[in-house]
């Protein structure tokens, strides 16, 4: 296992770059040595597509995130087991869940390539800001919970599926992009804003929820009174 | 009721709810294809929540029910009962090409009195891919579904109470000591 390698989804990239935070990437590769990983498939909708199709809107977020690549900040790992190991977690994942005896599809490629480069690199620390797949990974009957509350139907679970996907995903440890903000704060990196530190991680955190990272207003409070 | 009839019936009652300039009645409608959408992966069941939306948000305006937008009203009814009457004898991509219709006679009667950078039609997608994210399918799926970039669909969610809705189990103490063991504290 790899303490420092982090493998990172789609979902937290657009939170750091729309919130103008990817440079905190930089700080930890360097300060703490993190090795931040994405599968080709966040390369290929984060950077590559808006890239070829010329998506004006997000194609400033796209040459920073390239950048990253390129200055060996983020690496592209691609592994030859990635591609079975993702069908079997998209499988077991868009199985799990019935609603009016029908199989509900949480999860498409993109999120299961996320977390099968994870187990076949070892690595149990994943950066996902999106809330399905975490959510799926922490407590997947909250979010059976949740999907009956708003559709108004039971959900039925396959527990086999559950057992079989529990075993491969569940003790891996999700973090988001807010609390690599938190921990930038506590290693110093806001210590550019004189006197204004405290400030500047309220700033970024409000920033990166509302760039889309799945963190509560609570949750927020809670960080700001905690950290000195 | 098989499935074929009660999507037909839902269809009509669209086609009836617009005649009917009901607004309210147009929002339950949008509320049903969606979550048929999400139940079955269904592109068709969501472009038809889009045009369910749009025809909620059209009617909503009074402005839009004056004597100059008729003709562009009666547009739209015509071609959505030309979808309506599509449903069973066409496959999913024909009555995807019906729906464009019915999309471009919203265009049209948008364009007589444009007031936003964003059309209502996008303005629908956008919102709608939101809803199915924030109803519990994946940023991914909602994306795959709705045709709307992951960035798009994440920072609209990021702008709702969304994830203020659902309480986390972990809290946020706890994963910030993960993200310490991860460096090594």
């Amino acid at each position: 296992m790899k303490n420092k390698d982090l493998v990172c989804d789609t979902s937290s990239f657009i939170s750091l770059t729309s919130s103008c935070l990817l440079e905190i990437l930089y700080f930890f590769a360097e300060k703490c040595k993190v090795r931040f990983i994405i599968p080709p498939g966040v390369e290929d909708e984060a950077i590559l597509y808006p890239m070829s199709k010329g998506i004006k809107k997000y194609l400033f977020s796209a040459i920073r995130m390239k950048d990253a690549i390129n200055d060996g900040v983020v690496t592209r790992v691609e592994k030859e087991g990635t591609v079975s190991e993702a069908e079997l977690i998209m499988k077991l994942a868009n199985n799990l869940f019935y609603m009016r005896g029908r199989p509900v599809t949480l999860i498409q490629r993109g999120e299961s390539e996320m977390l099968a480069l994870a187990l076949e690199l070892d690595v149990r620390n994943i950066l996902v800001d999106e809330r399905t797949t975490r959510l799926l990974i922490e407590s997947p009957f909250k979010l059976k919970e949740h999907m009956e509350e708003e559709f108004g139907v039971n959900v039925m679970v396959n527990r086999r599926n559950m057992e079989e996907l529990s075993k491969r995903i569940g003790n891996m440890n999700v973090i988001r992009s807010s609390e690599l903000v938190i921990l930038a704060y506590e290693y110093g990196f806001f210590n550019k804003y004189q006197n204004m530190e405290k400030a500047a991680l309220e700033a970024a955190l409000y920033r990166i929820k509302f760039a889309g990272c799945s963190i509560s207003f609570e949750d927020i409070e809670q960080c700001l009174n905690q950290v000195k | 009721m098989n499935t074929l009839d009660s999507f037909k019936q839902l269809v009509f009652s669209l086609l009836q709810q617009f005649k009917k300039r009901n607004e309210k009645q147009l929002r339950h409608l949008k509320d049903s294809f969606l979550k048929e959408a999400t139940l079955k992966t269904s592109k068709l069941y969501f472009e038809i929540a889009v045009i369910a939306y749009v025809l909620s948000k059209i009617t909503s305006k009074p402005r839009l029910m004056g004597r100059e937008y008729q003709s562009e009203l009666l547009r739209i009814e015509k071609s959505l009962a030309e979808f309506a009457s599509g449903v069973g004898k066409y496959d999913d991509a024909t009555l995807l090409r019906l729906l464009k219709n019915v999309e471009e006679n919203v265009n049209a009667l948008e364009r007589l009195d444009q007031r936003f950078f964003r059309d209502l039609v996008s303005k629908g997608r956008m919102k709608l891919a939101a809803t199915m994210y924030a109803q519990g399918v994946s940023l991914g799926v909602a994306s795959e579904i709705s045709g709307i970039e992951k960035q798009e669909i994440q920072e609209y969610a990021g702008n709702t109470m969304m994830f203020d809705r659902v309480k986390e189990e972990v809290s946020i103490g706890e994963r910030i000591k993960k993200a310490r063991k991860m460096l090594g504290e």
